[in-house]
């Protein structure tokens, strides 16, 4: 059966309070035209209007090799199994969770379940957030960083209740949190039906279309000049800026291209993992090496770049030139040397929460043997801790791009459109707790061709 | 070809008659002593045939709002017992299907039901909660909440039930309110067979496993590798032999000698789509299976759970239940659209002419 002939299901979760149950009647009053199957848990706030409603106990079953991955929700494999009898009556499911649910037994049942994912595909998770309760929330329980990290669609509810400057910094924690999400803002759950139903959540595409950077990586630094120098000896001139101190990297045949900037930048974020040694102003900077510039002084501090012959200096700092008036000035003649070339580059920031995204984008090939080992041994090692995955991947000699999609450690992969004229490339998102980016970075580098 | 010798007994499928119902077809079963087949589609209609015709004797619609779930005919073959969403159980007659007793049991959805062999009583489950009434639907025993959903139910004796559901198998005695024995294990149980004497528990799991205990000695066994879940288990009437679902081969396990622990299961692979329904005849090793695919094939075994089809036939589409006659002379077959196929079912053996002894 292909995709199109399965029944649709959205997955609705939130807190208790978040407005599911408001959510789901508007949604059967809207969709006149839908025959909608609604499986609500005993809990159900309110009463639902209308349409087939079926109560049934959340019973999460955990199988008996332990594994959290396998968990499904048994009460829908119950329910949807007989459904799916009576296909004439429905053509779209909705399933809301209780509050405290863990959305990942909801979703890995239309994974693991042979006999209900050859009938339905899940559409998508749409996570109803209380925009006045949900930093507390996000502080109390596991269950509501989940809840966000699995969502296709956030429906920042009762914005009404909560300022504009509180919405964009809690909007900006949650997309930490889940780079992938739609966050759609929302007063009593009034949202366009279209963003939370038939999204084919899973098309990476649509999430590409909407914010096409959203794969950039971050680096320990924001900007990048390529300086032109002649042998002899230059100050690097700073003044006051943000920061008491910067980082600082020097690396000496800085290409200007932008594949010898990303080269640069690769090669510095190594060198930023490793501890800085810091410069007194009047010290030299050495190349190749992390260092940390002592900036507590006022007015103008110098730092000595000695150059043997001539070569293209990059400079990747932590913050941008213009923040600290950065000039590098040649000391004989006392004579400002304007970069050649310069780079912004995504700038990482502090993620508070243990739950957040990380997004790999390479452009060629992957050798699928490869491939295959590296994400089985990366889901069976941490499939626990990454609640969803998304990507598109090249396999060499392959003319259809494969998409695959998983939920802990389940995943599918499937040919998808031919690659034509497109560049080949491996887009992937991960979304998890603690994960380590730059191990999963360099294990997937290492499954290019 | 003085090699191949041609096996014993062999049979086919005869020309019977077919049928159509509404809706999915979900359940069936021969009654009067299998002068009537009774169906029941997903959508609460009840028809019953004329065993040997296919002609309509009686039908009913909505017999059960939100649509049927389970019907178990008595053994008497007199009346019969449907359950349903709306959290009923309808006792009715054969004949004419007259409801004799309707019992409520809550909001809950009634998911199955079984006559204990002498006919005494009927169990039912509904959501947590398991219930036996008397024939004429005086309830007689409650269980307490189980742990989750009640998966499946069956008796092991007159007056003892077993129930299965999310990580146990518990037996009941019901007369004296007791509880027998439990049977634990983490696992999702999704189907359960007893053997006939009793001893041998067989559970289907969600996680792709048939999981047996011997009541006798406590000793339990876990048979892993199947493709799917084994949804449909059946043992055959000796209790040597459990034909199990969970891919499109059978899997029959052999109770002979010291198996089935440690031992190669029999495999037949007559489906190219996962089994959907499997029956024991009545007597004998003779085990018939429908598919996904549509296909219906009957089989004789031997002791290790090996064999050869002896017959096959086309029901159409999935076939959601077979059922053999009373007399193993007819085999029924139901499926997803409504169809209702009979065979008759003629084996040639050196000694009988008809049935297995």
């Amino acid at each position: 059966m292909s995709i199109k002939d399965k029944v649709p299901v959205t997955i609705l979760t939130g807190f208790l309070g978040s407005g599911k149950t408001t959510l789901l009647n508007r949604i059967l009053s809207e969709e006149h035209g839908k025959r909608i199957a609604v499986i609500e848990n005993e809990y159900g706030e309110v009463g639902i209007d209308q349409g087939l409603v079926i109560n049934a106990d959340e019973e999460v079953f955990e199988m008996s090799n332990g594994c959290i991955c396998c968990t499904v929700r048994g009460d829908l494999i119950r329910v949807l199994g007989n459904l799916m009898k009576r296909r004439d009556k429905f053509d779209y499911v909705l399933v809301e969770t209780t509050g405290l649910a863990d959305p990942g037994p909801v979703a890995q049942t239309f994974f693991m379940d042979e006999e209900i994912s050859s009938e339905f595909t899940l559409d998508g998770i749409v996570t109803l957030v209380d925009a006045a309760h949900i930093d507390q929330q996000l502080g109390r329980s596991e269950e509501s960083s989940e809840q966000v990290a699995f969502a296709d669609v956030l429906v920042l509810n009762k914005t009404d209740l909560v300022s504009d400057d509180a919405l964009d910094t809690l909007e900006s924690r949650l997309r930490d949190m889940n780079r992938m999400t739609r966050i759609i803002r929302a007063e009593n759950a009034k949202v366009p039906i279209e963003t939370v139903l038939n999204l084919s959540a899973f098309d990476l595409d649509q999430i590409l279309k909407r914010r096409p950077t959203f794969l950039e990586p971050e680096y320990p630094f924001e900007w990048t000049g390529v300086y032109d120098l002649d042998a002899g000896k230059y100050e690097l001139m700073l003044e006051e800026g943000p920061d008491p101190e910067m980082s600082l990297v020097a690396l000496v045949n800085q290409g200007e291209s932008e594949e010898e900037l990303k080269d640069g930048a690769e090669s510095s974020v190594r060198l930023y993992a490793e501890n800085a040694n810091t410069l007194e102003p009047g010290n030299t900077v050495p190349y190749g090496e992390h260092v940390n510039l002592k900036l507590e002084d006022k007015g103008n501090k110098s730092f000595i770049l000695n150059i043997e012959k001539p070569t293209k200096i990059g400079l990747f700092t932590q913050h941008t030139a213009e923040e600290f008036n950065m000039k590098v000035i040649k000391s004989d003649e006392n004579k400002e040397i304007p970069f050649n070339a310069e780079r912004f580059w995504q700038a990482e920031h502090e993620h508070d929460d243990e739950v957040g995204s990380i997004a790999i984008e390479r452009f060629g090939d992957v050798d699928p043997e490869k491939l295959n080992t590296w994400m089985g041994r990366l889901l069976s090692e941490k499939g626990v801790d990454i609640f969803r995955t998304k990507g598109f991947i090249s396999y060499s000699g392959n003319p259809r791009r494969i998409v695959f999609q998983g939920v802990h450690m389940l995943f599918t992969a499937q040919p998808d459109k031919e690659w034509g004229n497109e560049p080949r490339r491996n887009q992937l998102v991960f979304i998890g707790r603690n994960l380590n980016e730059k191990e999963m970075q360099e294990g997937f580098d290492k499954c290019l061709i | 070809m003085p090699d191949i010798e041609p096996f014993s007994p062999r049979g086919m499928f005869h020309e019977g008659w077919t049928a159509e119902v509404n809706d999915y077809a979900i359940a069936c079963g021969w009654a009067l002593k299998g002068k009537q087949f009774i169906v029941g589609d997903v959508a609460g209609g009840l028809f019953a045939f004329e065993g040997d015709t296919g002609k309509i004797i009686w039908k009913k619609e909505n017999t059960h709002s939100g649509g049927l779930l389970a019907m178990a005919i008595h053994p008497e073959g007199e009346i019969f017992a449907t359950s349903g969403q709306d959290g009923n159980v309808q006792i009715c007659n054969c004949h004419e299907g007259k409801v004799i007793k309707t019992l409520n049991l809550g909001k809950g959805w009634v998911e199955h039901l079984k006559w204990s062999n002498d006919g005494l009583f009927l169990a039912i489950a509904s959501s947590k909660k398991v219930y036996v009434f008397n024939e004429i639907g005086e309830e007689k025993w409650i269980s307490e909440d189980h742990p989750s959903t009640v998966s499946a139910i069956t008796w092991s004796n007159k007056n003892e039930l077993a129930t299965a559901c999310y990580g146990r198998v518990t037996f009941f005695d019901i007369v004296n309110n007791k509880t027998n024995q439990k049977l634990e294990w983490q696992g999702s149980l999704v189907s359960m067979e007893l053997s006939p004497d009793g001893d041998i528990v067989a559970c289907g799991s969600q996680d792709n496993s048939v999981h047996f205990w011997r009541r006798s000695t406590g000793m339990d066994a876990e048979m892993t590798g199947y493709p799917g879940k084994p949804s449909h288990l059946s043992f055959d009437d000796s209790g040597k032999l459990l034909a199990t679902s969970g891919s499109e081969r059978i899997t029959v396990w052999s109770f002979t000698g010291n198996g089935p622990e440690g031992t190669m299961p029999g495999e037949l692979c007559h489906h190219t789509e996962p089994i959907s329904s499997l029956a024991f005849s009545n007597k004998g090793m003779l085990v018939a299976s429908g598919s996904r695919d549509g296909s219906v094939v009957a089989s004789f075994l031997k002791n290790d759970g090996n064999g050869d089809p002896v017959g096959a036939a086309f029901a159409g589409d999935l076939v959601g239940v077979i059922s053999w006659r009373p007399d193993d002379c007819a085999l029924a077959a139901v499926n997803a659209k409504g169809v209702v196929n009979v065979w008759k079912f003629k084996v040639r053996t050196n000694l009988f002419s008809k049935g297995f002894k």
